[in-house]
Protein backbone atom coordinates (compact mmCIF):
# COMPACT_ATOMS: atom_id res chain seq x y z
CA UNK A 1 0.00 0.00 0.00
CA UNK A 2 2.88 2.24 0.41
CA UNK A 3 4.38 2.37 -2.98
CA UNK A 4 4.79 5.44 -4.60
CA UNK A 5 2.58 7.10 -7.31
CA UNK A 6 2.78 9.07 -9.87
CA UNK A 7 0.54 12.21 -10.25
CA UNK A 8 -0.44 15.55 -12.04
CA UNK A 9 -2.56 17.98 -11.63
CA UNK A 10 -5.04 19.17 -14.66
CA UNK A 11 -7.97 21.45 -14.08
CA UNK A 12 -7.22 21.55 -10.18
CA UNK A 13 -8.24 18.33 -10.15
CA UNK A 14 -5.46 15.46 -9.44
CA UNK A 15 -4.77 12.49 -11.52
CA UNK A 16 -2.94 9.40 -11.01
CA UNK A 17 -0.80 7.66 -13.77
CA UNK A 18 -1.46 3.89 -12.76
CA UNK A 19 -5.31 4.09 -12.55
CA UNK A 20 -5.25 6.24 -15.61
CA UNK A 21 -2.68 4.17 -18.20
CA UNK A 22 -4.13 0.61 -16.62
CA UNK A 23 -7.93 1.61 -17.03
CA UNK A 24 -6.88 3.22 -20.27
CA UNK A 25 -5.25 -0.56 -21.37
CA UNK A 26 -8.06 -2.57 -20.19
CA UNK A 27 -10.50 -0.56 -21.82
CA UNK A 28 -8.08 -0.89 -25.56
CA UNK A 29 -7.89 -4.09 -24.95
CA UNK A 30 -11.96 -4.69 -24.47
CA UNK A 31 -12.24 -2.39 -27.37
CA UNK A 32 -9.39 -4.50 -29.66
CA UNK A 33 -11.08 -8.30 -28.60
CA UNK A 34 -14.79 -6.33 -29.45
CA UNK A 35 -13.56 -5.57 -32.85
CA UNK A 36 -11.97 -8.43 -33.67
CA UNK A 37 -14.56 -10.80 -32.52
CA UNK A 38 -17.08 -8.74 -34.59
CA UNK A 39 -16.09 -8.83 -37.85
CA UNK A 40 -18.60 -9.80 -40.38
CA UNK A 41 -21.40 -10.46 -38.43
CA UNK A 42 -24.27 -12.29 -39.51
CA UNK A 43 -27.21 -14.15 -38.88
CA UNK A 44 -25.27 -17.52 -39.44
CA UNK A 45 -22.34 -16.92 -36.77
CA UNK A 46 -18.87 -18.04 -37.46
CA UNK A 47 -16.20 -19.43 -34.67
CA UNK A 48 -15.14 -15.69 -33.06
CA UNK A 49 -18.90 -14.32 -33.71
CA UNK A 50 -19.87 -17.20 -31.26
CA UNK A 51 -17.28 -16.12 -28.85
CA UNK A 52 -18.61 -12.72 -28.41
CA UNK A 53 -22.09 -13.76 -28.65
CA UNK A 54 -21.45 -16.18 -25.54
CA UNK A 55 -20.31 -13.45 -24.11
CA UNK A 56 -23.66 -11.50 -24.31
CA UNK A 57 -25.61 -14.26 -23.78
CA UNK A 58 -24.00 -14.59 -20.46
CA UNK A 59 -24.33 -11.22 -19.01
CA UNK A 60 -28.15 -10.96 -20.77
CA UNK A 61 -28.88 -14.36 -18.82
CA UNK A 62 -27.50 -12.37 -15.55
CA UNK A 63 -29.89 -9.36 -16.75
CA UNK A 64 -33.02 -11.20 -17.50
CA UNK A 65 -32.80 -13.52 -14.33
CA UNK A 66 -33.71 -10.87 -12.61
CA UNK A 67 -35.11 -7.81 -14.35
CA UNK A 68 -38.75 -6.82 -16.34
CA UNK A 69 -37.87 -7.68 -20.22
CA UNK A 70 -37.72 -3.83 -20.05
CA UNK A 71 -35.22 -3.02 -17.87
CA UNK A 72 -33.38 -5.96 -19.06
CA UNK A 73 -33.32 -4.33 -22.43
CA UNK A 74 -32.42 -0.84 -21.02
CA UNK A 75 -29.41 -2.83 -18.12
CA UNK A 76 -28.03 -5.14 -20.99
CA UNK A 77 -25.51 -2.89 -22.63
CA UNK A 78 -24.15 -1.69 -19.38
CA UNK A 79 -24.29 -5.18 -17.81
CA UNK A 80 -22.23 -6.35 -21.35
CA UNK A 81 -19.72 -3.30 -20.94
CA UNK A 82 -19.22 -3.53 -16.81
CA UNK A 83 -18.62 -7.47 -16.64
CA UNK A 84 -16.21 -7.45 -20.03
CA UNK A 85 -14.15 -4.41 -18.20
CA UNK A 86 -13.94 -6.00 -14.99
CA UNK A 87 -13.07 -9.32 -16.52
CA UNK A 88 -10.33 -7.97 -18.32
CA UNK A 89 -9.38 -5.71 -15.81
CA UNK A 90 -8.99 -8.33 -13.03
CA UNK A 91 -7.46 -10.74 -15.35
CA UNK A 92 -4.77 -8.48 -16.64
CA UNK A 93 -3.09 -7.56 -13.86
CA UNK A 94 -2.10 -10.97 -13.64
CA UNK A 95 -0.58 -11.76 -16.91
CA UNK A 96 0.98 -7.93 -16.82
CA UNK A 97 2.39 -6.02 -14.34
CA UNK A 98 4.89 -2.77 -15.23
CA UNK A 99 7.21 -1.05 -12.88
CA UNK A 100 9.40 1.76 -13.73
CA UNK A 101 12.89 2.15 -11.83
CA UNK A 102 11.16 5.08 -10.28
CA UNK A 103 9.19 2.33 -8.25
CA UNK A 104 5.98 2.91 -9.28
CA UNK A 105 3.93 0.20 -10.81
CA UNK A 106 2.49 2.14 -13.98
CA UNK A 107 0.25 -1.42 -15.53
CA UNK A 108 -1.37 -3.15 -12.81
CA UNK A 109 -4.99 -4.30 -12.27
CA UNK A 110 -7.23 -1.29 -12.61
CA UNK A 111 -9.56 -3.09 -10.29
CA UNK A 112 -7.11 -3.37 -7.53
CA UNK A 113 -7.59 0.41 -6.62
CA UNK A 114 -10.24 0.77 -4.40
CA UNK A 115 -11.10 4.19 -5.79
CA UNK A 116 -11.59 2.41 -8.90
CA UNK A 117 -13.92 -0.31 -7.42
CA UNK A 118 -15.84 2.59 -5.94
CA UNK A 119 -16.21 4.52 -8.85
CA UNK A 120 -17.77 1.21 -10.96
CA UNK A 121 -19.72 0.82 -7.48
CA UNK A 122 -20.80 4.38 -7.84
CA UNK A 123 -21.51 4.02 -11.44
CA UNK A 124 -23.84 0.27 -10.64
CA UNK A 125 -26.03 2.20 -8.00
CA UNK A 126 -26.40 5.38 -9.86
CA UNK A 127 -27.81 3.26 -12.58
CA UNK A 128 -29.62 1.30 -9.96
CA UNK A 129 -31.14 4.35 -8.08
CA UNK A 130 -31.89 5.84 -11.74
CA UNK A 131 -34.24 2.29 -12.56
CA UNK A 132 -35.45 2.60 -9.49
CA UNK A 133 -37.46 5.52 -9.92
CA UNK A 134 -37.95 5.53 -13.50
CA UNK A 135 -39.91 2.06 -11.99
CA UNK A 136 -41.61 3.58 -9.16
CA UNK A 137 -41.69 6.86 -9.71
CA UNK A 138 -40.17 9.71 -7.17
CA UNK A 139 -42.05 8.82 -4.44
CA UNK A 140 -42.21 5.25 -4.60
CA UNK A 141 -39.00 5.05 -4.81
CA UNK A 142 -38.07 6.84 -1.47
CA UNK A 143 -40.83 4.29 0.02
CA UNK A 144 -39.60 1.75 -1.96
CA UNK A 145 -35.90 1.99 -0.72
CA UNK A 146 -36.49 3.62 3.22
CA UNK A 147 -39.68 2.21 4.37
CA UNK A 148 -40.83 -1.25 2.93
CA UNK A 149 -41.19 -3.54 4.68
CA UNK A 150 -42.06 -1.38 7.81
CA UNK A 151 -41.44 2.71 7.73
CA UNK A 152 -39.43 1.70 11.92
CA UNK A 153 -36.99 -0.01 9.31
CA UNK A 154 -36.05 3.30 7.88
CA UNK A 155 -32.67 3.71 10.22
CA UNK A 156 -31.70 -0.32 9.32
CA UNK A 157 -32.47 0.64 5.40
CA UNK A 158 -30.60 3.94 5.67
CA UNK A 159 -27.52 1.25 6.78
CA UNK A 160 -28.31 -1.13 3.98
CA UNK A 161 -27.72 1.37 1.21
CA UNK A 162 -24.25 2.63 2.52
CA UNK A 163 -23.59 -0.96 3.38
CA UNK A 164 -24.43 -1.56 -0.41
CA UNK A 165 -21.95 1.09 -1.70
CA UNK A 166 -19.11 -0.58 0.31
CA UNK A 167 -19.90 -4.37 -0.18
CA UNK A 168 -19.95 -3.63 -3.69
CA UNK A 169 -16.95 -1.74 -4.27
CA UNK A 170 -14.95 -3.73 -1.71
CA UNK A 171 -15.20 -7.21 -2.65
CA UNK A 172 -14.07 -6.43 -5.79
CA UNK A 173 -11.17 -4.40 -5.04
CA UNK A 174 -10.32 -7.09 -1.71
CA UNK A 175 -10.12 -10.16 -4.00
CA UNK A 176 -8.47 -8.54 -6.95
CA UNK A 177 -6.07 -6.61 -4.66
CA UNK A 178 -5.22 -9.37 -2.67
CA UNK A 179 -4.71 -11.69 -5.61
CA UNK A 180 -2.39 -9.46 -6.87
CA UNK A 181 -0.48 -8.97 -3.41
CA UNK A 182 0.39 -12.17 -2.96
CA UNK A 183 1.28 -12.62 -6.42
CA UNK A 184 4.20 -10.32 -5.94
CA UNK A 185 4.90 -11.71 -2.74
CA UNK A 186 5.46 -14.94 -4.00
CA UNK A 187 7.09 -13.43 -6.87
CA UNK A 188 9.44 -11.64 -4.97
CA UNK A 189 10.43 -14.14 -2.74
CA UNK A 190 11.74 -15.83 -6.23
CA UNK A 191 14.27 -13.42 -6.61
CA UNK A 192 14.70 -11.52 -2.98
CA UNK A 193 18.21 -9.70 -3.53
CA UNK A 194 20.95 -11.60 -1.96
CA UNK A 195 19.02 -14.20 -0.46
CA UNK A 196 18.67 -16.25 -3.78
CA UNK A 197 18.12 -19.95 -2.61
CA UNK A 198 17.40 -22.68 -5.41
CA UNK A 199 15.51 -24.93 -3.29
CA UNK A 200 13.06 -21.55 -2.65
CA UNK A 201 12.45 -21.02 -6.06
CA UNK A 202 11.98 -24.22 -7.47
CA UNK A 203 9.01 -24.52 -4.64
CA UNK A 204 7.63 -21.61 -5.24
CA UNK A 205 7.27 -21.57 -8.58
CA UNK A 206 4.43 -23.92 -8.35
CA UNK A 207 2.86 -22.14 -6.31
CA UNK A 208 2.98 -19.25 -7.74
CA UNK A 209 1.35 -21.08 -10.78
CA UNK A 210 -1.50 -22.31 -8.49
CA UNK A 211 -2.15 -18.87 -6.83
CA UNK A 212 -2.17 -17.56 -10.53
CA UNK A 213 -4.54 -19.78 -11.83
CA UNK A 214 -6.87 -19.77 -8.74
CA UNK A 215 -6.69 -15.64 -9.20
CA UNK A 216 -7.82 -15.90 -12.60
CA UNK A 217 -10.94 -17.67 -11.61
CA UNK A 218 -11.52 -15.36 -8.64
CA UNK A 219 -11.20 -12.69 -11.09
CA UNK A 220 -13.92 -13.83 -13.40
CA UNK A 221 -16.37 -14.89 -10.33
CA UNK A 222 -15.81 -11.63 -8.83
CA UNK A 223 -16.80 -9.47 -12.39
CA UNK A 224 -19.59 -11.90 -12.47
CA UNK A 225 -20.74 -11.22 -8.86
CA UNK A 226 -20.11 -7.49 -9.36
CA UNK A 227 -22.85 -7.53 -12.52
CA UNK A 228 -25.22 -9.96 -10.40
CA UNK A 229 -25.42 -7.65 -7.43
CA UNK A 230 -25.96 -4.66 -9.84
CA UNK A 231 -29.12 -6.49 -10.90
CA UNK A 232 -29.85 -7.43 -7.73
CA UNK A 233 -29.64 -3.48 -7.06
CA UNK A 234 -32.01 -2.49 -9.43
CA UNK A 235 -34.31 -5.35 -8.80
CA UNK A 236 -34.64 -4.52 -5.15
CA UNK A 237 -34.92 -0.37 -5.70
CA UNK A 238 -37.55 -1.33 -8.35
CA UNK A 239 -39.73 -3.05 -5.99
CA UNK A 240 -39.78 -6.37 -8.04
CA UNK A 241 -38.57 -8.45 -5.60
CA UNK B 1 -1.71 4.52 -0.62
CA UNK B 2 -3.98 7.58 -0.07
CA UNK B 3 -1.89 10.26 2.17
CA UNK B 4 -4.06 12.97 4.02
CA UNK B 5 -3.58 15.34 1.78
CA UNK B 6 -4.26 13.36 -1.79
CA UNK B 7 -7.26 11.92 -0.25
CA UNK B 8 -9.37 14.95 -0.90
CA UNK B 9 -8.10 15.52 -4.34
CA UNK B 10 -6.73 12.68 -5.76
CA UNK B 11 -10.06 10.35 -5.86
CA UNK B 12 -11.89 13.22 -7.91
CA UNK B 13 -9.88 13.36 -10.65
CA UNK B 14 -9.57 9.64 -10.86
CA UNK B 15 -13.64 9.18 -10.51
CA UNK B 16 -13.93 11.33 -13.10
CA UNK B 17 -11.42 9.86 -15.51
CA UNK B 18 -12.60 6.78 -14.97
CA UNK B 19 -16.56 7.58 -15.49
CA UNK B 20 -15.54 9.39 -18.54
CA UNK B 21 -13.50 6.46 -19.98
CA UNK B 22 -16.66 4.03 -18.72
CA UNK B 23 -19.23 6.07 -20.51
CA UNK B 24 -16.88 6.68 -23.91
CA UNK B 25 -16.06 2.83 -23.02
CA UNK B 26 -19.72 1.57 -23.27
CA UNK B 27 -20.40 3.98 -26.48
CA UNK B 28 -17.78 2.17 -28.51
CA UNK B 29 -18.90 -1.31 -27.30
CA UNK B 30 -22.28 -0.09 -28.14
CA UNK B 31 -21.56 1.29 -31.89
CA UNK B 32 -18.76 -1.54 -32.45
CA UNK B 33 -20.14 -4.72 -30.26
CA UNK B 34 -23.47 -4.74 -28.14
CA UNK B 35 -25.83 -2.88 -30.87
CA UNK B 36 -24.99 -5.18 -34.23
CA UNK B 37 -24.75 -8.24 -32.23
CA UNK B 38 -28.53 -7.52 -29.93
CA UNK B 39 -29.40 -6.80 -34.34
CA UNK B 40 -27.98 -9.81 -35.21
CA UNK B 41 -29.70 -11.81 -32.26
CA UNK B 42 -32.52 -10.15 -32.75
CA UNK B 43 -32.55 -11.23 -36.83
CA UNK B 44 -31.72 -14.57 -35.53
CA UNK B 45 -34.72 -15.09 -33.09
CA UNK B 46 -37.41 -13.64 -35.44
CA UNK B 47 -35.74 -15.82 -38.38
CA UNK B 48 -36.08 -18.98 -36.46
CA UNK B 49 -39.98 -17.52 -35.27
CA UNK B 50 -40.36 -16.80 -38.72
CA UNK B 51 -39.40 -20.06 -39.98
CA UNK B 52 -41.37 -22.20 -37.60
CA UNK B 53 -44.33 -20.42 -38.89
CA UNK B 54 -43.49 -20.63 -42.37
CA UNK B 55 -43.24 -24.38 -41.59
CA UNK B 56 -46.51 -24.53 -39.43
CA UNK B 57 -48.01 -23.06 -42.29
CA UNK B 58 -46.73 -24.92 -44.79
CA UNK B 59 -47.79 -27.73 -43.06
CA UNK B 60 -51.54 -26.93 -42.53
CA UNK B 61 -51.38 -26.04 -46.48
CA UNK B 62 -50.13 -29.27 -47.32
CA UNK B 63 -52.72 -30.51 -45.19
CA UNK B 64 -55.54 -28.58 -46.54
CA UNK B 65 -54.27 -30.02 -50.33
CA UNK B 66 -53.91 -33.62 -49.25
CA UNK B 67 -57.94 -33.21 -47.76
CA UNK B 68 -58.80 -31.31 -50.73
CA UNK B 69 -57.27 -33.95 -52.86
CA UNK B 70 -59.19 -36.54 -51.17
CA UNK B 71 -62.70 -34.85 -51.42
CA UNK B 72 -62.13 -33.84 -54.85
CA UNK B 73 -60.91 -37.70 -55.41
CA UNK B 74 -64.30 -39.01 -53.48
CA UNK B 75 -66.29 -36.94 -55.73
CA UNK B 76 -64.74 -37.65 -59.01
CA UNK B 77 -65.28 -41.02 -57.55
CA UNK B 78 -69.18 -40.50 -57.36
CA UNK B 79 -68.86 -38.76 -60.35
CA UNK B 80 -67.85 -41.61 -62.63
CA UNK B 81 -70.35 -43.97 -60.56
CA UNK B 82 -73.27 -42.17 -61.84
CA UNK B 83 -72.15 -41.62 -65.16
CA UNK B 84 -71.53 -45.21 -66.25
CA UNK B 85 -75.23 -46.09 -63.89
CA UNK B 86 -76.33 -43.18 -65.86
CA UNK B 87 -75.41 -44.74 -68.97
CA UNK B 88 -76.36 -47.82 -68.31
CA UNK B 89 -79.96 -46.32 -67.28
CA UNK B 90 -80.22 -44.95 -70.37
CA UNK B 91 -79.17 -47.33 -72.59
CA UNK B 92 -81.60 -49.58 -71.03
CA UNK B 93 -84.16 -47.00 -71.59
CA UNK B 94 -82.91 -46.63 -74.75
CA UNK B 95 -83.11 -50.74 -75.53
CA UNK B 96 -86.63 -50.69 -73.89
CA UNK B 97 -87.76 -48.58 -76.50
CA UNK B 98 -86.24 -49.96 -79.46
CA UNK B 99 -87.10 -53.01 -78.96
CA UNK B 100 -90.82 -51.53 -77.95
CA UNK B 101 -90.65 -50.16 -81.01
CA UNK B 102 -89.38 -53.17 -83.46
CA UNK B 103 -92.28 -54.89 -81.83
CA UNK B 104 -94.86 -52.44 -82.43
CA UNK B 105 -93.88 -52.09 -86.24
CA UNK B 106 -94.00 -56.11 -86.44
CA UNK B 107 -97.27 -55.96 -84.95
CA UNK B 108 -98.29 -53.63 -87.52
CA UNK B 109 -96.57 -55.20 -90.29
CA UNK B 110 -98.05 -58.35 -89.51
CA UNK B 111 -101.34 -56.61 -88.88
CA UNK B 112 -101.03 -55.16 -92.57
CA UNK B 113 -99.64 -58.64 -94.26
CA UNK B 114 -102.65 -60.33 -92.50
CA UNK B 115 -105.32 -57.67 -93.60
CA UNK B 116 -103.72 -57.11 -97.04
CA UNK B 117 -103.84 -61.10 -97.22
CA UNK B 118 -107.43 -61.38 -96.15
CA UNK B 119 -108.43 -58.88 -99.23
CA UNK B 120 -106.73 -60.49 -101.46
CA UNK B 121 -108.27 -63.51 -100.34
CA UNK B 122 -111.44 -62.26 -100.59
CA UNK B 123 -110.60 -60.59 -103.75
CA UNK B 124 -109.42 -63.69 -104.97
CA UNK B 125 -112.50 -65.57 -103.76
CA UNK B 126 -115.25 -63.00 -105.24
CA UNK B 127 -113.61 -63.03 -108.26
CA UNK B 128 -113.62 -66.04 -108.64
CA UNK B 129 -116.87 -66.65 -107.78
CA UNK B 130 -118.35 -64.10 -110.34
CA UNK B 131 -115.64 -65.82 -113.16
CA UNK B 132 -117.43 -69.25 -111.83
CA UNK B 133 -120.37 -68.11 -112.01
CA UNK B 134 -119.93 -66.53 -115.18
CA UNK B 135 -118.26 -69.52 -116.70
CA UNK B 136 -120.72 -72.31 -114.83
CA UNK B 137 -123.32 -70.20 -117.43
CA UNK B 138 -121.60 -70.51 -120.39
CA UNK B 139 -120.99 -73.99 -119.58
CA UNK B 140 -124.76 -74.56 -118.75
CA UNK B 141 -126.05 -72.67 -121.79
CA UNK B 142 -123.24 -74.38 -123.97
CA UNK B 143 -124.64 -77.36 -122.69
CA UNK B 144 -128.59 -76.84 -122.88
CA UNK B 145 -127.88 -75.24 -125.88
CA UNK B 146 -130.41 -72.90 -124.57
CA UNK B 147 -130.34 -69.72 -123.56
CA UNK B 148 -129.98 -69.14 -120.02
CA UNK B 149 -130.32 -66.10 -118.24
CA UNK B 150 -127.45 -64.97 -115.77
CA UNK B 151 -129.24 -63.28 -113.55
CA UNK B 152 -132.25 -66.34 -113.35
CA UNK B 153 -129.57 -68.54 -112.47
CA UNK B 154 -127.63 -65.90 -110.21
CA UNK B 155 -129.25 -67.33 -107.19
CA UNK B 156 -128.98 -71.45 -107.81
CA UNK B 157 -125.26 -70.69 -108.43
CA UNK B 158 -124.71 -68.55 -105.65
CA UNK B 159 -126.59 -71.90 -103.86
CA UNK B 160 -124.20 -74.29 -105.13
CA UNK B 161 -121.28 -72.16 -104.13
CA UNK B 162 -121.88 -71.58 -100.68
CA UNK B 163 -122.16 -75.95 -100.67
CA UNK B 164 -119.33 -75.94 -102.35
CA UNK B 165 -118.04 -73.26 -99.55
CA UNK B 166 -118.77 -75.46 -96.44
CA UNK B 167 -117.99 -78.82 -97.57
Amino acid sequence: MDDPTATFKFLGLTFDWTTIISTLLAMAIVIIVSIVLTRKLSVKPNKRQNAIEYLLDFTNGIVDGQLTKKQARQFGLFAFTLFFFIVVSNEMGLLLQFKLGDGVTYIKSPTADPIVTMTLAIMSLMVAHGMGVQELGFKGYIKNMFFTPYSWMLPLNIIEQLANFLTLSLRLFGNIFAGEMLLTLVANSLAWPGHFNGLWSVLALPIEMVWQGFSLFIGGIQAYVFVILTGVFISQLSGNE
Amino acid sequence: MLGTTTLAALPLGNMLFIIIAFLLLMLILKKVAYGPLTKVLDERADKISSDIDGAEAARQEAEELASQRQAELAETRQNATKVVSDAKASAQKQSDLIVAAANDRAASVSQQAQTDAQKLKEDAISGAKNDVAALSVAIASKLMQKELSLNDQQALIDAYISDLETK
